[in-house]
């Protein structure tokens, strides 16, 4: 067998893929947006995969971690072989899990640099996709996603001192601005600062998120009020960065609504 | 595509490129093709396709009951005496309805959600036909739901939120199977499909 030259090495390459998302193109094939350690976001051609009897069926859903062969195109790249390494049946079998998976996917199609290595945000989704069906309140692997995603892309809100006089913020009187990226101490509102009130316990939970890991987060138990807080800062950060709304956000709060009328129904 | 990007065209044959290049998997050079073929079509050919084009326009409606494309309420489907209204068939599209037709199994009734919930895209239940599926459910002659989307996450969250509105507890609601396609291999097969043919296996 003839050696494989540099230039055709190039040509193919093998990957771990997290898929965020899929659409049809042509009469069977797909188009994948695939979340990967080395290459960062690649957009790439399935040939065929929407037959049943191919290969690819059921290896490129979204929300499925797979090992992937892909060759280079000129626009797109093409998957030739896919394998899959974890499906998050558990996260599939629960609409409201399904939801925070699509939700995490949707931050990523979003956020993720396309052709530039990004292993730490790589390792961070799919360790906040295993951690959702374990976690105590299944809303707290979503707020640790957010305020991990927006460190990892250069936007983290300040936590420790105030945005505008850089003092340290005191126990009490917290506000957070979302534009402005961070706390404000009472004696700082500047006039285009779009401030809201901040709990202490927000503030402390915050700090534990940014410098603990999932699994401890996997186990706070948020009281409704605290989540509801703490959605409204990093979910209202991520919205302000990305500059749209979060689309399946809209979907996994009319199943919490529907839920609370359907508790409140039988009560 | 616009019309300036075919500058050296006549305005007419700009203009059917245009709406060519709209259709789904057009793209602009499919779009020429397309339009250039038409040109050199017999003129009665070509007068055949607008007709066609305009006729399914002006003659389809939606059947009241089952959703489905036709060209009169109750549809074909529905207003068959011999099938049996007690077991709805809940697919995604028409072509759905095609599909399950042309195996000759099933001799209940559809109802076609013309889509599939998809948070990702931002397609929820009220753009979907869901709605009067809930309503169709509440009579008391229909015994079965058979929820037949595709075995695909839209299709499986689009399942879970019937399931989720279904407000008679004495309604059987059943999954089409999911396994190995004919002509499939064990090998190349994911691990979901695998997992699921392995819990449906049948006596030989």
């Amino acid at each position: 067998m003839a050696p494989i030259s540099g230039a055709e090495r190039t040509r193919t390459y093998r990957c771990e893929g997290l898929t965020l998302r899929k659409a049809s193109i042509g009469e069977a094939d797909l188009v994948v947006t695939v979340l990967t350690a080395d290459h960062g976001k690649v957009r790439a051609v399935a040939k065929g995969a929407r037959r049943s009897s191919s290969r690819l069926v059921g290896h490129l859903e979204p929300l499925t971690l797979a090992r992937l062969s892909m060759a280079r195109g000129r626009n797109l790249d093409i998957v030739s072989q896919a394998e899959v390494i974890d499906g998050f049946p558990a996260i599939k079998d629960d609409l409201a899990l399904m939801t925070r998976g699509l939700y995490v996917a949707e931050l990523l199609d979003g956020f993720g640099p396309e052709d530039s290595p990004s292993p730490a945000l790589y390792n961070l989704a799919v360790s906040a996709l295993r951690t959702l069906p374990l976690a105590a309140e299944p809303e707290a692997p979503l707020r640790y996603f957010e305020l991990h995603l927006l460190r990892l892309t250069g936007m983290l809100p300040e936590l420790y001192q105030c945005v505008e006089c850089r003092g340290d913020v005191a126990p009490d009187g917290h506000r957070f601005s979302v534009n402005l990226g961070g706390v404000l101490c009472p004696s700082c509102t500047p006039p285009e600062a779009h401030v809201r009130p901040l709990s202490l316990r927000a503030m402390k939970v915050l700090r534990l998120m940014h410098r603990g890991g999932l699994r401890e987060v996997g186990k706070l138990g948020l009281n409704p009020q605290l989540s509801a807080e703490l959605k409204s800062i990093l979910s209202g950060t991520v919205r302000y960065w990305l500059g749209k709304e979060v689309r399946s956000n809209s979907f996994l709060e009319r199943l919490h609504s529907e839920e609370r009328a359907a508790i409140s129904r039988d009560a | 595509m616009t019309q300036d990007n075919l500058p050296s065209a006549a305005p007419s044959i700009a203009r059917l490129v245009q709406e060519l290049n709209r259709l789904p998997g057009i793209g602009p050079k499919s779009a020429q093709r397309l339009a250039y073929h038409i040109i050199r079509l017999p003129e009665e050919e070509a007068y055949a396709l607008a007709e066609a084009v305009t006729a399914v326009k002006r003659n389809t409606i939606f059947c009241d009951e089952c959703q489905n494309l036709a060209e009169h309420t109750p549809c074909n489907i529905c207003s068959d005496q011999r099938r049996s209204r007690s077991i709805i068939c809940v697919v995604e599209d028409p072509m759905d309805v095609l599909a399950l037709e042309r195996t000759r199994s099933f001799r209940g009734v559809y109802h076609v959600l013309h889509g599939v919930i998809s948070p990702i895209n931002g397609i929820g239940p009220d753009q979907l036909k869901l709605k009067e599926l809930l309503t169709r459910l509440s009579a008391p002659e229909v015994e079965e739901l058979v929820v037949a989307t595709n075995p695909t996450l839209e299709g499986e969250a689009t399942a879970m939120y019937i399931q989720r509105h279904l407000s008679r507890e004495d309604l059987r609601i059943t999954r089409l199977a999911r396994g190995l396609p004919v002509g499939g291999s064990l090998e190349h097969t994911d691990e979901t499909t695998l997992s699921r043919a392995f819990q449906g296996r049948q006596e030989l």
